[in-house]
């Protein structure tokens, strides 16, 4: 499973963005999306046309954590959103690996890419690097909702250990490299 | 591409090993010319990321260093103002950003404790707390838990408009507020509520949860309660508007 | 008197007869007011610096009568027993902390104050901007009010931060020394 994870101001300003890999399954944290050359540009693009169907969900569901709100099927990707009480959204863009029938992940063919795979990802179909059960092989299940929300959690933790510092504005880019470990860090916890 | 994105998200990640530790050998000229190398921290590596947020969560200090500090900000900003309702603006200001930061750490503060004590009022769950949808579940939150986190006690009342006119007013009374002991104000500012620091940290918690609201904060002292402060919350339209969606669709 | 027995009516007036307010929203307006001076100066720290120092001497002059009044305490008969008076009633009445005192000269005409606490600073991170961790004093409030204190009771002193864990430092560390005690009953120079 690659990840790329964003957090939005509420003016839709991204604050904070991080690609990566899952850590489980043998899995070694390094993100390998199915178009390494444009990856970032279409995670980002996949990413805000999920915006207004969270600002709907935001109003149906007091939650802070909605769970999974969005498929993408030409990319396999699924978007989990988290809304912090005051504003920003932490979205995680999810994207199960290759099929098991093509070459090895992450190098870039595409000719089997698209709706056949997310159907069978959809159906908690499982592959030979990681069991059904496991959150790397369905990203809807309720196992990887489970894996996710602690992953939100912890990183709200911290973004709110930076929102109280007094010098930090709403709206500014989260640059700590320290922010960016913690991230890291419940990255390779959880997912 | 017109617009390139503004992160490589792989750059980003090839950066995340760069500890804020190593930069304490360079001189202080080369950090200024890194952007973004990170701040020095002392041996023991202690940063904001590692001080737990419920540290300080019963802790006081004495009520006459809070006047003291108050009354210091309030006087600074007046010499930068030409007027009362310029101060209060400022001091509204000052508020605002408080109010973000205070509602993100009141539902920090719910989700990690066991004993959850749900803040928005509708629900009874021991649930992660609800972000409040509708007006009032937000109007409580400020009213307790908010009034709770800052003076230790709920707000002494919440009141509607009666006047059909003003359906978006909202009224949250404090007998005594605490901004307004000790800080004496000057006789010509005899007006001046410094209660409009609270006012912006209201707004700063109606913003945040997204009902866009004006809060102003109005002298109404009685007898027994010279200080008697009313915040004064005027909600924006598209808030009311949602308001009657959300209330046609059941949502509490 | 002692240093032991200054800490021990510093806890008496702490418990008994100390009104008290929630340490958050000090610490919260405290750097709200930081934030707000970096900004009105356009980060001319060393400015902010200033300002801090002269709000803190505004609160100093005002503070030793609320101090006087609360602890009863007479006059100190020698620099040291002030130290001991400022580390272990005053800072604990006013802050609810207790620094160290350390770091004498010979001449027992200064000494050090090391905070192993800080209410005023917790949750700041300064800005990354590669000036403030070298040129902002972050409580610098603090030692104005000493200065405004003391010069209320005849001691002309001079006090500032050496090093402050904010920086990278440490230790925070304020540094004061007696420049004089003041002889004739001068008004206070205006500042």
């Amino acid at each position: 499973m690659s990840y790329y994870f964003t957090i939005l101001s509420p003016t839709d300003v991204p604050l904070f963005n991080i690609a990566f890999g899952t850590s489980k399954s043998g899995g070694d944290g390094i993100a390998r999306f199915r178009f390494p050359d444009t990856a970032q540009y279409m995670n980002q693009f996949i990413i805000h046309s999920s915006l207004d169907i969270v600002e709907e969900a935001q109003w149906m569901n007091g939650n802070m954590y909605l769970k999974h709100i969005d498929t993408y099927p030409p990319a396999a990707a699924y978007i989990t959103a988290f809304l912090a009480p005051s504003g920003a959204r932490f979205l995680l863009l999810h994207q199960p690996p290759q099929l098991p029938s093509t070459t090895a992940p992450g190098n870039g063919s595409s000719s089997l890419l698209g709706s056949s795979f997310s159907s069978s990802a959809l159906s908690g179909g499982s592959s030979s690097r990681a069991s059904s059960s496991s959150i790397g092989a369905n990203p809807t299940s309720p196992q990887t909702e489970e894996a996710v929300r602690q992953f939100m959690n912890e990183v709200y933790e911290n973004y709110v250990k930076t929102m109280m510092s007094p010098f930090y504005r709403q709206g500014l880019e989260i640059k700590s490299p320290v922010f960016r470990s913690r991230v890291t860090a419940a990255g390779r916890k959880w997912l | 591409m017109a617009h390139p994105p503004r992160h490589s998200a792989m750059l980003s990640l090839s950066n995340s090993g760069s500890s804020a530790n190593s930069d304490k050998q360079q001189p202080p000229q080369q950090i200024q010319h890194i952007a973004n190398t990170g701040l020095r921290v002392p041996s023991n590596r202690k940063t904001i990321y590692d001080r737990h947020l419920n540290r300080s969560r019963n802790a006081e200090i004495s009520r006459s260093s809070f006047a003291f500090l108050f009354g210091e900000m309030v006087t600074y900003a007046q010499r930068r103002v030409t007027g009362i309702q310029d101060l209060e603006k400022r001091l509204n200001e000052q508020g605002y950003p408080m109010g973000l930061r205070l509602l993100d750490l009141l539902y920090y503060r719910t989700i990690t404790s066991s004993t959850s004590s749900s803040l928005a009022s509708s629900s009874t769950s021991t649930a992660p707390p609800n972000r409040p949808l509708r007006i009032l579940p937000l109007l409580h939150l400020i009213h307790g838990p908010l009034w709770r986190l800052l003076f230790n006690r709920p707000a002494d009342a919440l009141e509607h408009s009666v006047s059909p006119d003003t359906p978006n007013e909202y009224m949250i009374t404090d007998n005594d507020p605490l901004v307004n002991a000790y800080v004496s104000v000057p006789k010509e500012m005899h007006m001046l509520n410094c209660a409009a620091f609270v006012a912006g940290i209201i707004e700063g918690v109606c913003d945040g949860c997204g009902f866009e609201a004006k809060v102003t904060a109005h002298n109404q002292p009685t007898e027994l309660w010279p200080g008697r402060t009313i915040f004064l919350v005027r909600f924006g339209e598209s808030v009311m508007e949602r308001e009657k969606v959300l209330e046609r669709a059941g949502i509490k | 008197m002692s240093a032991t027995k200054a800490s021990r009516i510093g806890e008496e007036l702490w418990k008994t007869r100390i009104d008290k307010v929630n340490a958050e929203l000090v610490t919260l307006t405290y750097g709200t007011i930081v934030a707000q001076l970096c900004q009105d100066y356009d980060s001319n720290y060393q400015e902010v610096n200033k300002q801090l120092d002269k709000m803190g001497y505004n609160i100093g002059m005002r503070l030793i009568e609320d101090f006087l009044a609360k602890s009863g305490v007479g006059r100190c008969s020698n620099f040291r027993e002030t130290a001991d008076m400022i580390a272990k009633v005053g800072f604990k009445i006013f802050l609810n902390i207790s620094p160290t005192v350390t770091n004498w000269t010979s001449d027992n005409n200064q000494f050090s104050l090391v905070f192993d606490e800080n209410p005023l600073a917790d949750f700041v991170e300064l800005p990354d901007d590669g000036r403030a961790q070298d040129e902002l004093w972050f409580s610098n409030i603090l030692c104005g009010v000493l200065r405004g204190a003391l010069e209320m009771v005849q001691m002309q002193v001079d006090a500032h931060f050496v090093s402050d864990v904010l920086r990278g430092d440490d230790a925070t560390e304020m540094r004061v020394s007696l420049v004089r005690y003041i002889e004739d009953e001068m008004p206070p120079e205006e500042e």
